[in-house]
């Protein structure tokens, strides 16, 4: 009971510490032993496998996909390096970001990404290692594009809101991975020693970062998908996350209250007075104090069109007169001809 | 983000082709997974770290590059010390708990802790030894999917362009106190992430517009290789060789 009551002060301290400045979910380069790494590798080729067939087909049909793959690794790249402090363990963690591509691109192909951003990471940030690559690809990858994006296709199924099912996914993706991630790491440290005590620990060992962090991760998931939902619903349905029905319908619905609420409230407006007439003039009268006829009445005849006529007029004359002010801007010479370089583009090629 | 990044150009082994150096490194890898025992180990980390500080690497980017395993073997070896083993070696109390350090534990971790150190020192001269391109291209000679290398080279050449957009809007949302309290965070980084997101689809439209424009059909040129050397193939035969022996002592 003491050895377990050690363990978990142990498990604590080190959770606290291994992930400080770290990339704690990627084992360590040379931390499996040869076989386990080749088991690892093993498992992971299969769905490697798989998103490379996938990625192949669709960048056939659409030769900017592949570029956007590209791009995507380097997000995922990015976000698992961000460091983010993390609340009550007065440490630094960072997110997976595989939830999020699992989301977008699709589990088989962010089983790539993923890849090409541990590859990376394992050779220019000894984040990971080319040994432990298929051990990381399996808990990162694999777990968590697939979780993610299970989750996120099992939640929209039952019509979950869009932002709960991705706050979810998030979480349950970056939860699955340090899971996996703690399995790994139980079996190829083990030795000769017990595989569940030594899980329990290691598991133990990630719960103060990554309990948080995996909140953060969801949000983070969240407000992606929000955000790309709000500023580019299109690229949503090219990636397939929601169907060009659902943006129909919303636009629809929106377009139908627009007109009904335009409708209404020029009707519903003439109903209401304002306080000049409800309040001022009631008050006059009452005072036997009767609103005069205007000097010049404005509602009679053309003469509202005829006063923007002279200010379109006039107004257009003023801005054909400084146009060139106008144009060029306040501090330049009116007079410089346009063939005369400005004074931050001349003896530079720009752009080259 | 670090990326430590750094190429030894000057270096003797700079100019020894990249695919037999990716090809040595990974036998001399297994090698140093499946080796059971310290001696080997120590020795190829020895030797790598050697190679390392010939090359001039500066210090600042060595500490940085050796510090998270150092940490995480630290770590194993903790575990390994006071949770495995029968035989116990010595005892002392922390904080009212008594920890107790295992003969057969502390074999074990020292045995991880060698295996980590010489494969990451392995690792890291490779790196410093070979620039990007180059490792790319060996890893397409060993038959690494070509569509999977297209990706990496698309990932590198934009990491840097994201991380510098990245870090403008971290920086403006620190700023205006977007990291202050824990809702505030949430909200800040789910709109980092989503920006990027957005200009990584954006710049994915440029760049395969402008490339289309220069005749690409879905497959990227990679970098030629030259033809190995008799010295190179020598050289590496007998680094192979020895490091076999020593393997099998």
């Amino acid at each position: 009971m003491k050895k377990v009551k050690c363990g978990f002060v142990i498990a604590l301290i080190s959770g606290v510490s291994l992930p400080q400045n770290a990339a704690a979910m990627h084992i360590a380069e040379g931390l499996l032993p040869f076989n386990w790494a080749a088991f690892w590798f093993a498992v992971a080729l299969p769905f490697f496998a798989w998103g490379l067939y996938r990625l192949n087909k669709r960048s056939r049909e659409d030769l900017s996909f592949k570029p956007l793959v590209g791009l995507m690794a380097a997000v995922v790249f990015i976000i698992s390096c961000l460091p983010i402090p993390v609340p009550f363990a007065g440490t630094c963690s960072h997110p997976c970001g595989t939830g999020i591509s699992g989301i977008l691109i699709g589990p088989a192909i962010s089983v790539v990404i993923t890849a090409a951003a541990l590859l990376i990471q394992a050779l220019f940030m000894a984040h990971g290692g080319l040994s432990t690559l298929g051990a990381d690809i399996v808990s990162m990858g694999v777990m968590g594009s697939f979780t993610g994006f299970l989750t996120f296709r099992a939640l929209r199924s039952v019509k979950v809101n869009m932002a709960v099912a991705a706050f979810v996914s998030g979480l349950f993706a970056d939860w699955a991975t340090y899971f996996m991630t703690s399995v790994e790491l139980a079996a190829g440290i083990r030795g000769e020693a017990a595989f569940l005590p030594l899980f329990w620990k290691v598991l133990i060992a990630f719960i103060p970062t990554q309990l948080p962090i995996g909140i953060l991760e969801g949000a983070m998931t969240a407000g992606m998908v929000v955000l790309l939902y709000k500023k580019r619903p299109d690229l949503l349905i090219k990636m397939r996350v929601i169907k060009a029905r659902e943006v129909a319908v919303i636009g629809a619905v929106l377009i139908a209250l627009t007109i009904f609420f335009s409708g209404v409230a020029p009707a519903e407006a003439s109903k209401w007075t304002g306080v000049d007439e409800a309040v001022i003039e009631k008050i006059a009268k009452e005072q036997g104090r009767e609103p005069k006829e205007p000097l010049i009445n404005i509602e009679q005849g053309d003469l509202p069109l005829f006063i923007f006529l002279i200010a379109g007029v006039v107004g257009g004359f003023a801005a054909g007169y400084y146009w060139r002010v106008l144009i060029a801007g306040k501090g330049l010479p009116i007079c410089r001809g346009q063939d005369e370089p400005g004074p931050e583009t001349s003896g530079k090629i720009r752009g080259s | 983000m670090l990326l430590l990044e750094y190429y030894a150009s000057d270096h003797w082994l700079a100019r020894i082709d990249a695919r037999i150096k990716l090809l040595v490194t990974l036998i001399v890898l297994v090698m140093v997974l499946s080796y059971r025992g310290v001696g080997f180990q120590l020795l190829v980390a020895a030797l790598s770290l050697t190679l390392i500080i010939s090359m001039k690497i500066p210090w600042r980017l060595f500490l940085l590059r050796f510090s998270e395993p150092f940490l995480i073997v630290l770590v194993v070896f903790l575990l390994k010390v006071f949770f495995s083993g029968q035989e116990p070696l010595f005892s002392f109390g922390v904080l009212g708990f008594q920890l107790t350090g295992y003969r057969e534990g502390l074999a074990e971790g020292i045995a991880i802790g060698s295996r980590i150190m010489a494969a990451i020192s392995l690792m890291a001269v490779l790196v410093y030894a070979t620039p990007f391109p180059e490792l790319m291209a060996a890893l397409s000679w060993l038959k690494v999917p070509r569509g999977f290398i297209e990706i990496l080279l698309y990932a590198y050449r934009y990491i840097f362009v994201l991380f510098e957009e990245a870090m403008v809007i971290y920086q403006a949302q620190k700023n205006r106190l977007g990291y202050a309290n824990f809702r505030n965070r949430l909200s800040s980084f789910g709109i980092l992430t989503g920006s990027l997101i957005l200009k990584a689809f954006e710049q994915s439209q440029t760049l395969s517009t402008a490339m289309v424009q220069r005749g690409y059909d879905g497959n990227m040129p990679l970098f030629q290789s030259r033809p190995f050397r008799s010295s190179e193939i020598f050289l590496s035969c007998l680094v192979v060789t020895v490091m076999g022996i020593l393997w099998r002592i």
